[in-house]
C-alpha cells in the first residue's frame, strides 16, 4: 500500500542557539491559587540526557507540557531548540518528539498504521518513511508484526513502538515523561540502551522518572519539589552534597518498627526503607558516637547486619526533601 | 457471601463517587416525572388559528368567540382572503384557519344552516387530527345552541329535537390526570433504561480496564462476581421504583388501588429481567461504545416504543405487535398500570405475571451461562 | 491548517471505525430501526381500538350502533360482555380499551322520537387512546343521531354546517410528520453522541495529548474529527430520506437545498454540543451519561413527539432554547408544504444564532482545555 498523501518534509534546520537545547527562564504555572511550577530556570545542553526528577504531583508533567506547548505558561519564557514556546509553537513542535507514560498509540490501529499516521503528521516523504519505518521496526524488534493491532502487543513492545512513533521525524530533542513506568526490568534496561544510542547520535533527551537507578544514566539532573527546583547538577554533584554525612545501612528483623524507633534517636537526621534494608543518615555525627547497635539492642531489636555506605541518589533526595519539609 | 459483599461495596463506592451517575439515576427520573406529569401530553390546546370571516356579522363574531373561548384555539390573526391561507400555513404562524362563509349570519337567522369551512395544516398529524375533532365538535355545539334558541323562539317544544347523546365515563382516571397515565409507565421505562445500561457498562468497562482479570485470579468465583456486580443495581432499581411510586402517590395524588405484594413480586421479576439483559449485552459487546449502543437498541427503544407506554400497541402493524411480545417491558407495563389505576389482582394479571416469570427465568439462565462461557 | 494532515486524520478515524466490529453495523442499522420505530409506532394512527359491546337492547337500532363503530375502522369488537360486571372485567383485564353500553329501550326511544343515550366507557389509564377514542365515538354517535332522528320540516337545515379540509397531508398519516423530523434527530444523535465519545476515547488513551505535541493544530484536529462523523451522519440522513420517500411514501414537496442548508446549520449546533459534552466528561461513560441527560429534554420538548402548543407557558418559553425545535419546523414545513426560505427565515435566523453561539462556545472551550 502506497501512502496516498505524501508531502515534502517540513522540518527546518534547527536554529542555532549556542549549543543549548532547552533554555527556561522563570517559567511559572498556576491553577487558581495553587502554584504548580514556581519560577523555574533550566538550561539543557545539546546531546545531554537530562533527568528531571521529583515525587508525584511536584510539577514534572506540568513543566513538560508547557515546554511541549500543550498548555500555556502563566509566566516566564522558554526556548526550545532556539524557538520560543509561546510565539513559535509550530516550529517547536516540528523539532521535538514526545512520549508519555501512557504510550499514546492508537490501540485499534496496526503497528504499520500507527507509523504511517505519525509519518504523515510530520510530513515525511515516501522514501524517508520507508527508511525510518525499517529502522524503527528493527529498533523496536517489531519486524514481522507490522500488521498486528497495537492493543495486542506486550507492554515492552508498545513502549518501544511509542518511542519509534515519537522519533519518526528524527527530532533533535525528545521529551520522555515517565517512559518506563509499568515496564519490567529487562525491558527497562533495553529501553535505556535505545536512549543511550539516541544520545550518542547527538539527540537531546529530557526524561522524567521516579526510578533512582535510572537517574544515574543521566548526564545531569534537576530535582523538582512542590514546584521548585531544589537541586541541579551531575549525579556526582548531587550526591556530593552528602559526602560529609555518615550513612548506615542496617539489616534488622522488623524493619518498620526499628525505623520508627531509630527516628527518635537524637543523632539520626533521616531514615527510610530501601527494600528490606534500612538506611539512616547521621549527618556529621560519627557512627561510634551514635552507637546504633546498642540503641537497637536496648529497644529489643535483633540487629543482623550494619555497615556504613556511600551516599546514593536516593539518600540525596530524601535529604533534600527533608530539608524542604523542615523549611516549610 | 463475604466476597459478594466486597464486590458490592466496591460497586457502590463507584456510584457514590460519580456525581454524574447519581444525576442520571436520581435526577433523570425526577425530571421526567415532572415533565410527564405537568407538561407533556398529546392533547392540544391553544392551537394557533387564523380566521377568514367573509360574513362579518354579530353571529359570525359570536361563533368565532366561542371557538376562542374553548381554549383549544388561539386566534392570532384575521385574514382578508384565501390567498393568506397558504402563507399562514407555510410560515407556520397558524395550524388552523376557520373560514366563515358569507351569509352565515343571515342563514342562521333564517333557520338555515350557516356554512363554515375549517382548514387544517396536516403536516403535524396529531395536532391536525385533534384540531379537526375539536373544531367540528365546538361548531356542532354552537349550532345546536342556536337551533335550540330558535326553536324555543318559534314556540316549538324542544322535545321535538331528539338526539342521540352519549353518557361518557372515563374509568380509572376520571380527571384525566397526565400523572396517572404516565407514572406507572415511567417506572417501567426508567428502570429498564438505567439498569440495562449500567449493568452492561460496568462489566465491559472492567474488562477494558483489565481490572476484571485481576478479580478473576482472586479466589472469587465468577458467579459471585456476577452477583456482586449486579446487586447494587438491583437495589438502585428497587429504590427507583419506590421513589417514583411515592412521589406519584404523594405529590401527584395518583391512586394506588391494587396489591402492594403483587407490585413487589412483579417488580422483582422485572428487575431480574433488566439485569439479565444487561449481563447478556456485556457478554456480547466488544467495547463500552457498542455496549451503550446495544443497550439503547435492546433496552430503551423497545421499552419506550413497543411497551404501550405512550403509543397504543393495538394500532401498530401486526409485525411490530408480534415483536412487542418479545420484550418483557410490555407485560410489566400492563401490570403496573393495572395495579395502580385499576386495582386488578392476580385474577386478571396472571397471564402477564406468567409471561414475566418465564422471561425472568430464561433471561437469567441465559445470562449466567453466557457469562460463564464468555466473560 | 493543513489539508494533508486533515486527510490523514480522516483516514485514521475511518480505519478505527472499521475496526470496531460492533460499532459499524450499529451506525447503519440505527437509522433503519429508528425509521421503523418512529415510522410505524409513533407514526401509527390510532385505530383498531379494542371495543367491548354490552348490548341490552338487541334490536336493529342497537345493531346499527355497533356497525357504525366497526365500520369506522377505528374500533374492532373484542368482547361482548353480558352485564356490567363482565364489562368491568373486560376493561380491568385490558381486553378492551373502550366499551359501549347500549341501554334497553333504545329502539323504543328512536321509534317514539325521544332522545336516547349510549353509555361510553373509556379506559383512562392510557391517555392518548382514551382521548382519541372519545373523539371518535362522539363523532360516530352524532352522525348516527342525524340518521336516527330526521328533523321535522323547516328545522332540518338549522345549525352550523362544517366542512373540513386538511392541507398537505389529507389522510393525516402520522408517518408523514415523523420522517422529516427524523432527518434532524438522527443528525443530532450521531454527531453529539458518537463524536463526543470518539474525542473522550482519544483523551482516555492519551493519544490526544500526543497529537498536540505534533504539528497538528487544534483546527486540523477538530476538522479531522468532525468531517468523518458528518460523513456518517449524511449517509444516515440519506438512508432515512430515501426509505421515507420510497417505502413510507412520504410526499416530498420541498427543496433539497432548503433541507440541506437547514441541516448543515443545525449540524454546527450539534457539533458544538458534542464538543461541550466531550469537554465536560472525563470518561466515555460520563460522556454517554451527559449526552443522555442533554438528549432527553431535547427529544421531549422540541416538538419531536409532543405538541408544544399545549405546554404550560413557562415550559413553552423554555422550548425556544432548544435548537432542535427550529430545525424541526424547517424540515417538516419544507418537506411537506414546500415552505421556502422566505417563509422559514425566522427559524433559520434563530437557528443561526444558536448554532453559531453554541459552536463558538464549544470551539473556544475546546481550544482552551482539550488536553488538560
Amino acid at each position: 500500500m502506497r501512502f496516498p498523501w505524501s508531502q515534502r518534509a517540513e522540518a527546518e534546520a534547527v536554529r542555532d542557539d549556542g549549543g543549548v537545547a532547552i533554555n527556561v527562564k522563570g517559567l511559572r504555572k498556576t491553577f487558581g491559587d495553587f502554584v504548580a511550577v514556581n519560577d523555574v530556570d533550566l538550561a539543557v545542553g545539546r546531546g545531554e540526557i537530562f533527568g528531571f526528577l521529583g515525587p508525584n504531583g511536584s510539577g514534572k508533567t506540568t513543566t513538560i507540557r508547557m515546554l511541549c506547548g500543550t498548555i500555556e505558561a502563566t509566566g516566564g519564557s522558554a526556548k526550545i531548540m532556539g524557538y520560543d514556546i509561546e510565539t513559535e509553537a509550530d516550529k517547536v513542535r516540528l523539532n521535538i518528539g514526545y512520549m508519555s507514560q501512557k504510550f499514546s498509540l492508537f490501540s485499534d490501529l496496526t503497528v504499520d498504521e500507527n507509523l504511517r499516521f505519525y509519518a504523515g503528521i510530520y510530513g515525511l516523504t515516501d522514501e524517508k518513511f520507508i527508511e525510518r519505518r525499517a529502522y524503527i521496526l528493527k529498533m523496536a524488534d517489531l519486524e514481522g508484526r507490522e500488521d498486528e493491532l497495537t492493543k495486542n502487543l506486550s507492554v515492552g513492545w508498545k513502549q518501544r513502538l511509542a518511542l519509534g512513533c515519537a522519533t519518526i521525524h528524527e527530532p533533535k530533542l525528545i521529551f520522555l515523561d515517565e517512559p518506563t513506568s509499568g515496564v519490567d526490568p529487562n525491558a527497562r534496561r533495553q529501553f535505556w540502551e535505545l536512549l543511550n544510542e539516541l544520545a550518542s547520535q547527538g539527540v537531546t533527551l529530557f526524561v522524567t522518572t521516579h526510578y533512582m537507578d535510572e537517574a544515574t544514566h543521566c548526564n545531569r539532573l534537576a530535582f523538582i519539589y512542590r514546584g521548585d527546583i531544589i537541586a541541579e547538577g551531575t549525579p556526582q554533584e548531587i550526591k556530593s552534597a552528602l559526602s560529609a554525612d555518615t550513612i548506615l545501612q542496617i539489616e534488622v528483623a522488623d524493619g518498620e518498627s526499628a525505623l520508627a524507633e531509630l527516628l527518635k534517636h537524637p543523632m539520626v537526621d533521616e531514615g527510610y526503607m530501601q527494600g528490606s534494608l534500612l538506611n539512616i543518615n547521621l549527618g556529621h555525627n560519627s557512627a561510634s558516637d551514635a552507637d546504633i547497635p546498642g540503641y537497637l539492642k536496648k529497644a529489643g531489636f535483633d540487629l543482623l547486619h550494619i555497615e556504613p555506605v556511600e551516599p546514593t541518589l536516593e539518600d540525596a533526595f530524601v535529604h533534600l526533601v527533608g530539608q524542604q519539609g523542615g523549611r516549610a | 457471601m463475604r466476597r459478594i459483599w466486597a464486590i458490592t461495596r466496591k460497586e457502590f463506592i463507584h456510584v457514590i463517587r460519580d456525581p454524574r451517575l447519581l444525576m442520571v439515576i436520581l435526577a433523570m427520573p425526577l425530571i421526567q416525572l415532572f415533565l410527564y406529569s405537568y407538561a407533556l401530553s398529546f392533547d392540544v390546546k391553544h392551537l394557533p388559528t387564523a380566521t377568514l370571516d367573509f360574513d362579518r356579522t354579530t353571529q359570525s363574531r359570536q361563533y368565532l368567540d366561542a371557538l376562542q373561548q374553548s381554549n383549544y384555539f388561539t386566534i392570532n390573526q384575521r385574514l382578508d382572503s384565501y390567498s393568506g391561507v397558504d402563507k399562514a400555513f407555510e410560515s407556520n404562524s397558524d395550524k388552523v384557519v376557520v373560514v366563515v362563509g358569507s351569509g352565515f349570519g343571515s342563514n342562521l337567522a333564517a333557520g338555515r344552516a350557516g356554512n363554515v369551512q375549517i382548514l387544517v395544516d396536516g403536516s403535524d398529524a396529531n395536532s391536525a387530527q385533534l384540531g379537526r375533532g375539536y373544531s367540528s365538535a365546538l361548531s356542532r355545539v354552537y349550532g345546536g345552541k342556536v337551533v335550540v334558541s330558535q326553536v324555543e323562539a318559534k314556540g316549538f317544544s324542544t322535545g321535538s329535537l331528539a338526539s342521540l347523546g352519549s353518557n361518557t365515563r372515563v374509568w380509572y382516571n376520571p380527571e384525566g390526570k397526565s400523572a396517572a397515565y404516565y407514572v406507572p409507565g415511567l417506572i417501567v421505562v426508567l428502570v429498564t433504561t438505567v439498569l440495562v445500561l449500567q449493568t452492561a457498562n460496568t462489566l465491559v468497562k472492567e474488562r477494558e480496564m483489565g481490572t476484571y482479570e485481576q478479580l478473576l485470579v482472586s479466589p472469587i468465583r465468577k458467579i459471585e462476581l456476577m452477583l456482586g456486580k449486579i446487586a447494587p443495581w438491583a437495589l438502585v432499581g428497587a429504590l427507583q421504583i419506590i421513589l417514583i411510586s411515592t412521589i406519584g402517590i404523594v405529590v401527584f395524588q395518583i391512586p394506588f388501588r391494587g396489591s402492594l405484594l403483587l407490585l413487589t413480586v412483579s417488580s422483582l421479576l422485572y428487575v431480574s429481567c433488566a439485569l439479565g439483559m444487561g449481563l447478556i449485552i456485556s457478554a456480547r459487546a466488544s467495547s463500552v461504545d457498542s455496549a451503550n449502543q446495544l443497550a439503547g437498541l435492546i433496552a430503551f427503544l423497545p421499552t419506550f416504543m413497543l411497551s404501550g407506554f405512550v403509543f397504543p400497541i393495538s394500532s401498530m402493524p401486526w409485525a411490530l405487535q408480534a415483536v412487542s411480545y418479545a420484550f418483557p417491558g410490555r407485560y410489566f407495563m400492563v401490570i403496573t398500570r393495572t395495579i395502580f389505576l385499576k386495582g386488578g389482582g392476580l385474577e386478571v394479571l396472571w397471564p402477564q405475571m406468567l409471561a414475566l416469570t418465564i422471561f425472568a427465568v430464561t433471561i437469567i439462565t441465559l445470562a449466567a451461562s453466557m457469562y460463564r462461557e464468555r466473560a | 491548517m493543513s489539508w494533508n494532515r486533515i486527510r490523514l486524520l480522516i483516514w485514521k478515524e475511518f480505519t478505527q471505525l472499521r475496526r470496531d466490529r460492533s460499532m459499524l453495523p450499529i451506525l447503519f442499522i440505527m437509522p433503519i430501526i429508528m425509521l421503523l420505530m418512529f415510522g410505524y409506532v409513533v407514526g401509527s394512527d390510532i385505530k383498531n381500538l379494542k371495543l367491548a359491546v354490552l348490548d341490552s337492547d338487541n334490536s336493529a337500532q342497537s345493531q346499527r350502533v355497533v356497525d357504525a363503530f366497526v365500520s369506522s375502522s377505528y374500533f374492532t369488537v373484542a368482547a361482548r360482555p353480558q352485564n356490567e360486571a363482565q364489562l368491568k372485567e373486560a376493561l380491568d383485564g385490558g381486553q378492551a380499551a373502550i366499551a359501549i353500553d347500549i341501554p334497553k329501550g333504545l329502539s323504543d326511544a328512536v321509534r317514539e322520537h325521544r332522545s336516547a343515550q349510549i353509555g361510553v366507557v373509556v379506559d383512562g389509564s392510557d391517555s392518548r387512546t382514551s382521548q382519541v377514542a372519545l373523539q371518535y365515538s362522539s363523532g360516530i354517535l352524532s352522525s348516527l343521531g342525524a340518521e336516527f332522528y330526521p328533523r321535522p320540516g323547516g328545522l332540518s337545515a338549522g345549525g352550523v354546517n362544517v366542512q373540513t379540509r386538511i392541507f398537505y397531508n389529507p389522510t393525516l398519516r402520522a408517518v408523514n410528520t415523523m420522517v422529516p423530523a427524523l432527518l434532524a434527530f438522527i443528525l443530532l444523535m450521531s454527531t453529539t453522541n458518537i463524536m463526543s465519545q470518539a474525542i473522550v476515547k482519544e483523551r482516555e488513551q492519551g493519544t490526544l495529548e500526543q497529537l498536540f505535541v505534533t504539528p497538528i493544530g487544534r483546527t486540523d484536529y477538530l476538522l479531522g474529527k468532525v468531517l468523518p462523523y458528518i460523513g456518517v451522519a449524511f449517509v444516515q440522513v440519506t438512508v432515512i430520506f430515501v426509505v421515507g420517500v420510497l417505502w413510507f411514501q412520504v410526499p416530498f414537496k420541498g427543496s433539497l437545498w432548503v433541507i440541506f442548508g437547514g441541516l448543515m446549520l443545525f449540524m454546527l449546533a450539534a457539533i458544538g454540543i458534542g464538543m461541550l459534552v466531550s469537554l465536560m466528561s472525563g470518561s466515555r461513560q460520563q460522556a454517554q451519561q451527559t449526552s443522555q441527560l442533554l438528549q432527553m429534554p431535547q427529544m421531549m420538548l422540541s416538538g419531536f413527539m409532543f405538541p408544544i402548543d399545549a405546554f404550560p407557558v413557562w415550559l413553552y418559553y423554555a422550548t425556544y432554547l432548544i435548537p432542535l425545535r427550529y430545525i424541526l419546523v424547517i424540515v417538516r414545513s419544507n418537506f411537506l408544504k414546500g415552505s421556502s426560505f422566505s417563509e422559514l427565515w425566522p427559524q433559520f435566523a434563530a437557528m443561526a444564532v444558536f448554532s453559531v453561539a453554541i459552536f463558538l462556545l464549544g470551539l473556544s472551550r475546546f481550544h482552551k482545555r482539550l488536553a488538560d
